[in-house]
């Protein structure tokens, strides 16, 4: 009875430690009542397990042992199944160090995560790198990452006899440090048949297994993410329907790329003649919009009403919207066959002080945002007619930037805008280029007039250093994101934000408005992408997939699709509708830093810090998954072109509205 | 335990004004200021990719811990790398290298130049896609090489020669091989052992490392021994059997080995003794010009054009010795019949009309000079005769099927029936011949067919022995008459290869028949 007491404050003490009041409570009741002793004599394997469970709770080495046991045995099992059970390892070998650090067994922990990080320094080494660091329980607190680890399970996907070869395995040994981290931090998916294949690695170990719940939850909800209606593709097919098809294309013909360059300094002077008188404007777009027919025409991407109200920038001057329409006519139709044109704006002698470019839609002006604060604005239009008589000529001359300043006695070429007191980390032009929104690490944006070329507004709402701020498609609203791990709305007007979005767990990267600015994606630190809603806030879809920070971000022009670059090259391509990872785009060895899908949505074309340029045939990759029963098809993503520059890193693409694409870099020598 | 350790916590609370720090604090002290250390470093990376740099610098790190409302560490421009130097007498003891700086001296200093002031430069990176040649963009062969996978495949195939800039090692064994080769050649080039040398070159696998040696020391010795003959020819015959070694990538070199080629094939004078058989080291040198650019011909497409520019101007000039001739028309022709049809063949003419007062005994005096002439003409004569046999031979004997016993004997019948003789042949010429007009008549057939149609001899089979009898007439016959029939039947037959057959029997005589296969020339004469 001795013997059967110890056994039962063994069990007792291990119920208590793992936290099963439930089962504790029942054995305290079987205690005190003495009924139907379990006959533990009679089961010697169950002693035996029992006992060498509570004789060396607190050995450590077991982890160790049991660890490279596992692992060994991992690598020697049968080759059908080893990939599956590979994946255990991972989530098993964090979780181990982690138990170890919580106990306090810092020495230990730490030879143990050493000794066998090599096995997932492929996969994770991002996440290692932060692991290393935790030594002490306080820090597993502490930290974000570890925290949500810790909380949640891994779900791993796995066939049910590598399930049952694996269990086997574990009770054969008796590896019990093991069979525990398993069990309280695995939640195995059992599925019937064959293993999966290695290919369709992607959703088979998800770490943080509630994140992923949410997430599944959230992208749940609907997403309405058609255009616009009334949008000025719209108005041109109604504008286009007087132009017979031959004109356009004569017109095509004629409308050389060389034109283009010309017709930008004169875009640009009409441009000039919309200000805002945006009050006004909107009590107009209501009436303007309620008195305008629907189109008699069906786009492919439906039509979806706008649930901010929109200000009438485009309508406001028949002349801007003429020349848009101008713009759209003429615009070259890309696609795998005809690749675009690209105008490269080189930086020069920036001491790498560069911190990020941006480049206004009709391509006429180019801005630097500095690590000194200040943001500079360059005309090219202006530039063109210094050097030449266009930007074509403009480009024989290396040392252009000598000669820009030379003539004019020391006068700058470029506009200085003040005010800033951190580094400038984004600046975006507003949809007709007559604003400048800067965000810096001062926690300010500030509003620029490139007509007054003075600040207009200063916008203060963030708490740390705004990362990214974009203005919307149809200009107004803005959207920025900071190292407050949250991304707000703006609008001009206002200088508090209208929305505030949290929920991302880690610095919020970059911003995208959706084409039809009903949504924003957010990229994050902690490697996912969020899209929400602009009315009401919320978070409506979570993109899982990416290994490292989210640097870029951009929206096909139809609405549907949506692109993300991170630090590690990859580019995936997202169904907006379904959260789902279309297809992950690989070619670029080093951070994308801007990702720009062409006016019709057939190529993306990303930059990298690789000094390349890529563009990327997307219409094949997108169409698969409508008819999926041909989705074995290997070619769905292509990489059409990798256009290289002169040790220049890319910072951004853009593609101007006649399909021109332009992308700026400053020229680094010590890369 | 941490990697920051416990003297280093000691140190920097010393700095700080702590002497007294025990040892359980700093041992607990270290964990978490490596723990904050890491964050800091993540913060200072996170600014980083905000600053678009992927070098880390000192301001991302001040930028970092501003973030967490920590005063930044001044001092640390990013100015350029911090110097490190290892402390005297400890193993891993560094410290950094801060000299004083004297203000007066910083003073004095007259200013620096002003940096240039940032710009930006327009150029097009890519017009449809496709990159200008222009430089601001990158050489696109460059990077284009890498970075696309399907080259590694391609690199399998047709392997590139990439020389690296590392010191080429020979293992003494090859160093002996090279310098017994290169005696032999230079001392003992008739010996048996020079042949067996040879054998070795053109077999041995282990000898590309000496390639470059090899064509170096060929270059070296034609250029300076261009009056030993024997040494000229052996260092020709170890280029051919280099070329043989199928272990050997002479490829790369071939550039260096091209003008010693050249020179032993068109150079005025080769040896220096009458005795010396030059013609023949011509020979095999054309034979050799001839092996190269068959097989690095498709590699390097200018390679043949250049060298039989090289070639006819040599031939062409008539200011060269007829040597340089023989050596150029020897080229020409080893080059193969096309060369000789589209470059000597129209060069004929003129140039025979040149070599005439050299042949005859009455103009050229000089016995030796005549004697190279005939040399020169025997050259053009066997380079044309041999191109205009090739020419006939374009057309290959076919098997003639029984089944097309009538059609055949219609044809024959056809060509017959311009100079209806009796005289009779033996078949086993005939056959051949037979052959030949079947291979002939789909070229031919429908003008035959037509003209011949009213002589009326469609007789089927049997009745055309007697008129077999084409053959043999060339012998007999005299020679306005052959010209007659030869242009009636080439002028049918193929317009090209008849008129050159004309024009070089009007100028070289009965000399070239006997390059025409006694079938064809009983054909066409």
């Amino acid at each position: 009875m001795e013997n059967m007491q110890a056994v039962n404050n063994f069990v007792a003490a291990y119920l208590k430690k793992k936290g099963f009041k439930e089962a504790e409570q029942l054995l305290e009741d079987l205690q005190n009542k003495d009924s139907a002793p379990i006959d533990f004599h009679n089961d010697p394997e169950l002693a035996k397990f029992i006992h060498h469970f509570s004789q060396s709770e607190d050995d450590v080495a077991r982890y160790q042992d049991g660890y490279s046991k596992l692992r060994s045995w991992t690598y020697s099992s049968l080759d059908l199944y080893k990939h599956e059970l590979l994946r255990v390892l991972y989530p098993v070998f964090i979780h181990s160090f982690m138990d170890m650090v919580a106990k306090g067994h810092l020495q230990e922990a730490r030879t143990f995560f050493n000794n066998f990080r090599e096995d997932h320094e492929l996969m994770h080494s991002r996440d290692l790198q932060k692991l290393e660091g935790v030594l002490s329980q306080s820090h597993l607190e502490e930290m974000e990452f570890a925290r949500s680890l810790r909380q949640s399970k891994v779900n791993i996907k796995i066939c049910q006899y590598s399930y049952d070869l694996l269990l086997q395995y574990l009770h054969k040994t008796q590896s019990t440090a093991m069979l525990g981290v398993i069990n309280e931090h695995i939640n195995f998916q059992v599925s019937s048949g064959q293993p999966s294949s290695i290919s369709d690695d992607a959703e088979v170990v998800t770490l943080i297994g509630s994140c992923q719940d949410t997430a599944n939850q959230i992208n749940q909800k609907e997403i309405h993410w058609g255009l616009l209606e009334d949008s000025l593709e719209e108005r041109l097919e109604k504008a286009g329907g007087l132009l017979s098809d031959s004109e356009k294309t004569e017109e095509e013909n004629k409308e050389g790329d060389g034109d283009e360059t010309k017709k930008r300094s004169v875009e640009s002077g009409k441009q000039g003649a919309s200000t805002k008188k945006l009050k006004k404007e909107k009590a107009l777009n209501a009436t303007a919009k309620s008195a305008r027919p629907e189109a008699s025409t069906t786009p492919a991407a439906p039509r979806v009403k706008a649930k901010l109200p929109l200000p009438l920038m485009y309508i406001q001057s028949t002349e801007v919207e003429q020349s848009i329409l101008e713009d759209l006519r003429n615009r070259v139709q890309l696609s795998s066959v005809l690749l675009p044109s690209v105008s490269f704006y080189t930086f020069l002698n920036t001491h790498n002080g560069l911190n990020c470019s941006s480049i206004s839609h009709d391509g006429s002006l180019v801005a630097g945002g500095f690590s000194d604060s200040s943001l500079k604005v360059w005309d090219m239009a202006k530039l063109g007619q210094q050097g030449g008589s266009s930007i074509l000529q403009a480009e024989n001359d290396s040392t252009s930037s000598e000669h820009v300043v030379g003539p004019n006695g020391g006068k700058r070429s470029y506009t200085l805008f003040q005010g800033h007191s951190g580094p400038v980390h984004s600046a975006t032009f507003s949809p007709l280029g007559d604003f400048i929104l800067s965000s810096s690490a001062d926690t300010t944006i500030r509003l620029w007039s490139t007509k007054l070329n003075a600040n207009l507004v200063c916008y203060k709402g963030h708490n740390y250093p705004v990362w990214d701020v974009q203005f919307s498609p149809v200009g107004h609203y803005f959207a920025s994101a900071s190292h407050d791990r949250t991304a707000r709305i703006w609008s001009m007007d206002r200088i508090q934000p209208l929305r505030i979005m949290a929920g991302h767990l880690s610095d919020v990267d970059c911003v995208q408005w959706h084409a039809n600015c009903n949504y924003i994606a957010t990229g994050s630190s902690d490697k996912t992408v969020r899209l929400w809603d602009v009315q009401n806030g919320e978070c409506v879809r979570i993109f899982i997939g990416h290994r490292s920070m989210i640097l870029s971000l951009a929206m096909s022009p139809d609405g549907r699709y949506m692109a993300s670059g991170d630090e590690d090259g990859m580019i995936m391509m997202w169904d907006i509708s379904s959260g789902r990872c279309i297809t992950p785009l690989m070619g670029h060895s080093s951070c994308v830093w801007t990702v720009a899908f062409s006016c019709e949505g057939s190529l993306l074309a990303s930059g990298s810090a690789d000094c390349t340029v890529k563009l990327w045939d997307v219409t094949t990759s997108a169409k698969v998954p409508r008819n999926e029963e041909k989705s074995g098809n290997p070619n769905r993503l292509r990489l059409l072109k990798t256009l290289a520059t002169k040790s220049t890193p890319v910072y951004s693409v853009q593609f101007s509205r006649r399909n021109l694409l332009f992308a700026a870099g400053a020229l680094s020598k010590n890369l | 335990m941490s990697i920051v350790a416990k003297e280093t916590i000691e140190v920097i609370a010393q700095s700080i004004g702590i002497n007294n720090l025990s040892d359980d604090a700093a041992l607990s002290l270290a964990p978490d200021v490596e723990y904050r250390m890491r964050e800091i470093m993540q913060e200072a990376i996170q600014c980083m990719r905000h600053s678009r740099r992927t070098i880390l610098t000192t301001d991302d790190v001040d930028g970092a811990l501003n973030l967490r409302n920590v005063e930044p560490v001044y001092g640390f421009t990013s100015g350029g790398p911090l110097q490190f130097k290892r402390a005297i007498g400890h193993r891993d003891l560094f410290y950094i290298d801060d000299r004083d700086v004297d203000l007066k001296e910083v003073i004095e200093a007259p200013l620096p130049k002003a940096p240039l002031d940032t710009g930006v430069a327009c150029h097009w990176l890519a017009i449809e896609g496709v990159q200008p040649a222009i430089p601001e963009n990158a050489p696109v062969g460059v990077i284009a090489a890498p970075s696309n996978g399907n080259t590694h495949e391609q690199k399998d195939e047709l392997p590139v020669d990439i020389r690296l800039p590392v010191k080429h090692v020979l293992s003494r064994e090859l160093q002996l091989y090279f310098d017994k080769i290169t005696e032999l050649t230079l001392r003992k080039s008739d010996s048996a052992l020079f042949k067996e040398a040879l054998v070795s070159l053109a077999t041995d696998s282990g000898l590309h490392p000496l390639v470059p040696y090899f064509t170096f020391f060929v270059a070296d010795e034609v250029s300076r021994g261009l009056n030993d003959y024997s040494l000229l020819f052996a260092l020709m015959r170890i280029v051919w059997s280099l070329l043989q070694n199928p272990h050997i990538h002479i490829e790369p070199y071939l550039h260096q080995l091209m003008p010693s080629v050249v020179t032993c094939l068109v150079s005025k004078k080769l040896g220096n003794r009458i005795a010396d058989n030059h013609w023949e080291l011509r020979d095999f040198t054309a034979k050799l010009v001839a092996l190269i650019c068959k097989r690095f011909g498709h590699v390097y497409n200018t390679l043949q054009t250049r060298l039989t520019k090289t070639l006819l101007n040599a031939l062409l000039d008539p200011k060269r010795a007829l040597t340089q001739h023989y050596g150029a028309i020897q080229g020409l022709a080893a080059l193969g019949p096309n060369v000789v049809r589209l470059l000597i063949l129209p060069n004929l003419e003129p140039y025979l009309r040149l070599l005439e007062p050299e042949l005859l005994l009455e103009k050229q005096k000089n016995e030796m000079k005549r004697y190279e002439a005939w040399r020169v003409y025997g050259a053009l004569l066997r380079a044309a005769g041999q191109g205009i046999y090739e020419r006939l031979k374009i057309f290959p004997p076919l098997p003639s099927p029984p089944g097309h016993t009538i059609w055949k004997s219609k044809e024959k019948v056809v060509t017959a029936v311009p100079n209806k003789r009796k005289a009779s042949m033996e078949p086993l010429e005939d056959e051949p011949a037979l052959k030949k007009i079947a291979t002939d008549g789909p070229i031919g057939s429908l003008a035959l067919v037509t003209t011949l149609a009213p002589s009326g001899q469609n007789d089927a089979g049997q009745p055309s022995s007697s008129e077999k009898k084409t053959a043999n007439r060339v012998g007999k016959d005299g020679q306005t008459l052959k010209k007659s029939a030869i242009l009636n039947q080439i002028w049918k037959d193929d317009l090209n290869s008849g008129h050159t057959l004309v024009t070089l029997l009007e100028l070289l005589g009965e000399g070239i028949l006997s390059f025409i296969p006694s079938p064809e020339m009983s054909l066409f004469l």
